[in-house]
C-alpha cells in the first residue's frame, strides 16, 4: 500500500506533527501547551505561503 | 537548627532517568508513561507513530551509514541513520521485518524519508522531556 500526497499536504502535515510535540514538550500547562501548539502551527503555514510567494516571485 | 547541605537540598528524581530515557528511545511516549503522564504519552506516541507511518506510506527509504562519498554526503547518511534509529522499536522492527522499498524517481518517496527522519527527531524531543520529568527540572 502506498500513498502519494502532494508538496502542499506534505507541508501541512510535517507542521502538524511538529506543533504538536513542539507545544507539547516546551510549555508547563495545558493550555500553555495547546496554545503553542497552534502558534508554532501558524508560524509553519504563514512560513509555507510566504516562502512559496517568493520563490514564485523569484522564478517569475 | 542545622543548616541544610546542597545534597540534602536537591529532591531525589521522580524515576530512574536512564531508565526512563531509554523506555522512552524505545517505545515512543513510554517515558511519560512511565514517568506518570499517561495523556502526554499518548500524544507522543500517536504523533511519532503517524509521522513514521505517513514515511512508510510514502515508501521512504532508511538512511543507511556510508563509507564512500564526500564528506557531507557522509554526514548526511550518517545524520539520517541517527534519526532512523531514533524511532526505536519502530525502526528496528520495520528493518527486521524487511523493509526495503523499490527505488523509485519522484518527490514521494524523498519525503517520505524526511517523515521518517523527522519522526526520530521528535522522539528525541520526547525523549529529553521526560528525562526533564524524571528528574524533576519540570511537571
Amino acid at each position: 500500500m502506498q500513498i502519494t500526497l502532494d508538496h502542499f499536504d506534505v507541508s501541512i502535515l510535517f507542521a502538524l506533527f511538529s506543533s504538536v510535540i513542539l507545544g507539547l514538550v516546551t510549555k508547563r500547562t495545558d493550555a500553555e501547551r495547546l496554545q503553542y501548539g497552534l502558534y508554532c502551527f501558524g508560524c509553519f503555514i504563514v512560513a509555507l505561503f510566504g516562502i512559496s510567494w517568493f520563490m514564485r516571485l523569484l522564478h517569475g | 537548627m542545622p543548616a541544610t547541605t546542597a545534597a540534602e537540598s536537591v529532591p531525589a528524581p521522580l524515576r530512574s532517568p536512564i531508565t526512563t530515557c531509554i523506555i522512552a528511545w524505545l517505545v515512543p511516549g513510554a517515558g511519560h508513561f512511565f514517568v506518570g503522564r499517561k495523556g502526554r504519552a499518548a500524544i507522543v506516541f500517536a504523533t511519532v507513530a503517524a509521522c513514521f507511518g505517513v514515511g512508510l506510506l510514502m515508501n521512504g527509504p532508511f538512511f543507511a551509514p556510508t563509507s564512500g562519498g564526500d564528506l557531507l554526503s557522509r554526514l548526511i547518511q550518517y545524520g539520517g541513520f541517527i534519526g532512523d534509529l531514533a524511532n526505536g522499536l519502530f525502526y528496528l522492527l520495520a528493518s527486521w521485518l524487511g523493509y526495503g522499498p523499490p527505488q523509485s524517481a519522484g518527490h514521494n518517496a524523498d519525503y517520505g524519508s524526511k517523515f521518517l527522519v523527522c519522526a526520530g527527531l521528535l522522539n528525541i524531543l520526547a525523549m529529553v522531556d521526560a528525562y526533564e520529568i524524571a528528574t524533576r527540572q519540570k511537571e
